[in-house]
């Protein structure tokens, strides 16, 4: 039974043990909660009931979590955690015992402390930039002075003099001068350090002529530069400066090992994340209640097999909680949970990357499995390729963590890699023609055609299969007459088109084709109104006959895969033979070598990527477009979800089964 | 070395096109899908395997274009030793003609189809979660280049070559 069947729950009890109630239900994962306002039976319950409104902590909730969210970003800013290849498809959990969590949900205090420490970081850390960059500005300013030997703090304006550094541009500089002769009393001009584009001077002139100066300055575009501040040579000023930045860059070393330090606390911030929006998600959960002065009423899905278990359990821990339930009514959405057992609950990661079934629906899976078993070892087909894709998988899920669809397809692909193997042999393919043995069956590169007529064998048999589907919901729905209408008729029709080609079936083909046709050209238009119409719809869904046509040579792909992946391994091969008779025995053994791993393992992954999503096209479109729509939405149990904690907990006598039957959701 | 009127060297630009015209299909394509996917992973670097998966869709033709060339070297001689200078005019033809489907399917739905893995990038970008229906997307185009190599393929082994 592969889609549960769903209860709809109400839970009514004491608002005194909702708290209790509440985390008993998180822990269970078992109901999926409805907005009672929503729910059906609201305006039964309407006169008697309040809505509930979000408690209060929500808003300090969600400020905690963005102080440790702050944390974990702060330090992931100074110390990164890089996610490998495979945790960028898969996510990285860092896996905790049940005491071990519950240790670190109880350190509020150690949360708080290192959340200060943070912001003293990155406080410091900015002021010491801030420093920095003042530092390395001045300097850049002071450059161009540091052959000034007058301490800088002399060069001011007396009551008889003036005293300033300048910067004049080259382009005016010389004009500057004779200007200055010929309007100012003496004066001092010393030439400090010249640019490409600017002369820097250290100028004096008499007090009586700062009216004549300022102006011809002004004119020649010059600028008078100051270093208000500033005690000391230039060159003493910039020695200081070079001191207070290396300073400063011990000081952001003695930050950073501080923060260092903090990095060690990771997993506490990770935990401490993951209960905190844990909690926040059962407050925010209170605003779907709805309530009387002392009781509340909770509204919810479980699944069937889940339900008796449940009722336990509530009845055993909780003094005031009533649980009723029932069948879904008909207007309702029920959510849909689905369960495979065994090998094909792999393939479940196949329908729902598609789309969950709906409810009326079937649950593809168990269907779709053995064909896409089969159709990835034939596009692989390749018996090193199959075993090395095996025990890859393999590794892989050993050395991670990996739940829901991760997992899911890790097994696939572990499924895959043993057809591929299975039919490595039966073809003969062993990484390519690497090693040489007879094939079990034929080879496809030795009769291709022989290939191709079976690859259309299996599609017809993929595409019969979905329509014998859709005819058996269309039965189950009580209605046998569309199912011979709409996929009987069709398949009289399809078995004389084909049998027409084999000489001594010629008459039996013949009215097959006929009557099936004419059943098609009667029934096919009794959608339509009026004789005419009925007939002319009935007539052009004959053309129909090429969306079957070009839904079974769809198939040829598993050929050409098949062939593509040997023929590359084949040619990687030769290159390899190349190599070793052009560069000799010994350099040739290595490159042939490097160019064999190398070229096999990216045929490998290559070849198994395409394997993977062209037999997935087949299911989605040749498979599925005969009866199957989608379109359900997937049960979402209110439980405990995490994004940085995968929380190892030990199962709960009696809730075993049920356990491994929502389990499968919570991706 | 041999007169022009031999078959070998329409053989060999049935070689030089399906590796060529098909490489160049593979590399704008790849490299149409690779622009798109770098914006995204400014934004989000953990995005780079995905991406990475969706960029790979349009370099098959390549690849396809490359194992078509490397069957007709193949047979004609080029690798393995012999090759074949009296090869007749009219083998020659038919093995370029062998070589067209591959050659043009692939340089087109190459480009095509890594239009559509860019736009499938942009669905990682919201939606890491629908990649599957991203890849299927693309995939929808490189059924044709499948086609085309099936065709090539069966085309080169029908060939009867001394």
């Amino acid at each position: 039974m592969p889609i549960i069947d769903m209860k709809k729950v109400y839970l009514l009890a004491h608002r005194e043990e909702r708290e209790k109630i509440f985390n008993l239900l998180h822990r269970l994962g078992l109901v999926e909660l409805v907005d009672v306002k929503t729910g059906g039976s609201w305006n039964e319950f309407r006169s008697l009931l309040q809505p509930e409104q979000a408690a209060g902590p929500v808003n300090r909730l969600e400020s905690e979590l963005g102080e440790v969210r702050y944390c974990l970003d702060f330090l992931q800013r100074n110390f990164p955690v890089r996610k490998t290849f495979v945790e960028q498809f898969a996510g990285s959990k860092i896996a905790l015992s049940e005491a071990e969590f519950s240790g670190y949900t109880g350190q509020a205090e150690r949360v708080k402390s290192i959340y200060a420490s943070c912001r003293t970081a990155e406080d410091d850390l900015s002021r010491i930039r801030n420093e920095e960059t003042h530092c390395r500005n001045l300097l850049e300013e002071l450059r161009p002075w540091a052959d000034f030997t007058v301490p800088l703090e002399e060069v001011k304006n007396g009551s008889r003099t003036l005293m300033f550094l300048a910067a004049v541009p080259v382009g005016a500089y010389a004009t500057l001068q004779e200007e200055l002769a010929a309007n100012a009393a003496d004066y001092y001009r010393e030439e400090v350090s010249a640019g490409r584009e600017t002369v820097y001077c250290f100028f004096i002139f008499p007090a009586a002529s700062a009216e004549p100066v300022s102006a011809l300055f002004k004119s020649a575009a010059a600028a008078v530069i100051s270093f208000p501040g500033l005690a000391g040579t230039p060159a003493a000023v910039a020695r200081g400066l070079e001191q207070k930045l290396a300073g400063l860059d011990e000081e952001r070393g003695a930050v950073l090992s501080r923060v260092e330090q903090l990095v060690a606390h990771r997993p506490l911030l990770m935990a401490y994340f993951d209960y905190l929006s844990n909690e926040r998600a059962k407050q925010e959960a209170v605003a779907l209640l709805g309530g009387t002065g002392s009781s509340f009423l909770l509204e919810g899905w479980v699944p069937a097999p889940a339900l008796s278990g449940l009722e336990k359990t509530l009845a055993e821990k909780t003094e005031t909680a009533v649980l009723v339930s029932r069948d879904p009514e008909k207007y309702e959405e029920v959510p849909v949970l689905l369960h495979n057992r065994g090998p094909a609950e792999a393939y479940e990661v196949v329908t729902r990357l598609y789309s969950v079934p709906s409810r009326e629906e079937l649950d593809p899976t168990p269907f779709l499995a053995p064909f896409f078993f089969v159709f990835f070892g034939i596009c692989l087909s390749d018996a090193g390729y199959g075993l090395l894709l095996s025990l890859a998988a393999l590794f892989l899920s050993r050395k991670m963590r990996l739940g829901g669809m991760g997992k899911q397809l890790i097994n696939l692909l572990f499924l895959g890699g043993l057809s591929s193997l299975a039919f490595g042999i039966l073809m003969g393919g062993y990484f390519g023609d690497l090693i040489k043995l007879p094939p079990l069956w034929f080879n496809p590169l030795d009769d291709p055609m022989r290939m191709l007529f079976f690859c259309f064998v299996f599609g017809l048999v993929h595409v019969y299969f979905g329509m014998g589907l859709q005819a058996y919901r269309s039965i189950r729905a009580g209605k046998p007459l569309h199912a011979l209408f709409d996929q009987g008729f069709w398949f009289i029709f399809l078995n004389g088109l084909i049998l027409l080609f084999l000489p001594e079936f010629a008459s039996l083909a013949k009215w097959l084709a006929l009557g099936g046709a004419a059943g098609l050209i009667l029934t096919q238009g009794r959608a339509q109104k009026g004789l005419l119409k009925k007939a002319l719809s009935g007539l052009l869904s004959l053309y129909n006959v090429t969306g079957y046509l070009s839904d079974v040579l769809s198939y040829s792909r598993l050929l050409a895969l098949g062939l593509a992946t040997g023929v590359i391994a084949s040619a990687i091969n030769t290159m390899g033979g190349l190599a070793a008779t052009i560069f000799g025995t010994i350099f040739g053994t290595v490159v042939m070598v490097g160019l064999l791993l190398g070229g096999h393992l990216f045929n490998l992954v290559i070849s198994t990527l395409g394997s993977y999503v062209h037999t997935s096209r087949l299911q989605y479109i040749e498979f599925f477009g005969k009866f199957f729509e989608g379109g359900g939405r997937a049960f979402r149990p209110f439980g405990f979800s995490a994004r940085f904690v995968d929380v190892l907990r030990a199962k709960e006598a009696g809730h075993a089964g049920t356990e491994a039957a929502v389990s499968s959701p919570s991706t | 070395m041999f007169g022009i009127e031999s078959g070998i060297v329409l053989a060999l630009l049935g070689a030089a096109l399906a590796v060529g015209l098909a490489g160049i299909g593979s590399a704008i394509g790849v490299g149409i899908v690779g622009q798109s996917a770098a914006g995204v992973v400014t934004e989000d670097p953990d995005k780079f395997g995905q991406t990475l998966l969706l960029q790979a869709l349009p370099g098959t033709q390549g690849i396809y274009g490359l194992l078509t060339g490397f069957i007709i070297m193949q047979r004609v001689g080029v690798i393995g030793g012999g090759l074949m200078l009296d090869l007749g005019m009219d083998k020659g033809l038919a093995v370029f003609m062998a070589a067209l489907p591959i050659a043009l399917v692939g340089f087109l739905s190459a480009i095509a189809q890594g239009r559509a893995a860019a736009a499938g990038v942009g669905v990682i970008a919201k939606r890491p979660e629908e990649l599957g229906k991203a890849i299927i997307y693309a995939v929808m185009v490189e059924t044709y280049a499948v086609l085309a190599l099936l065709a090539s393929i069966m085309l080169l082994f029908g060939i009867p070559l001394p």
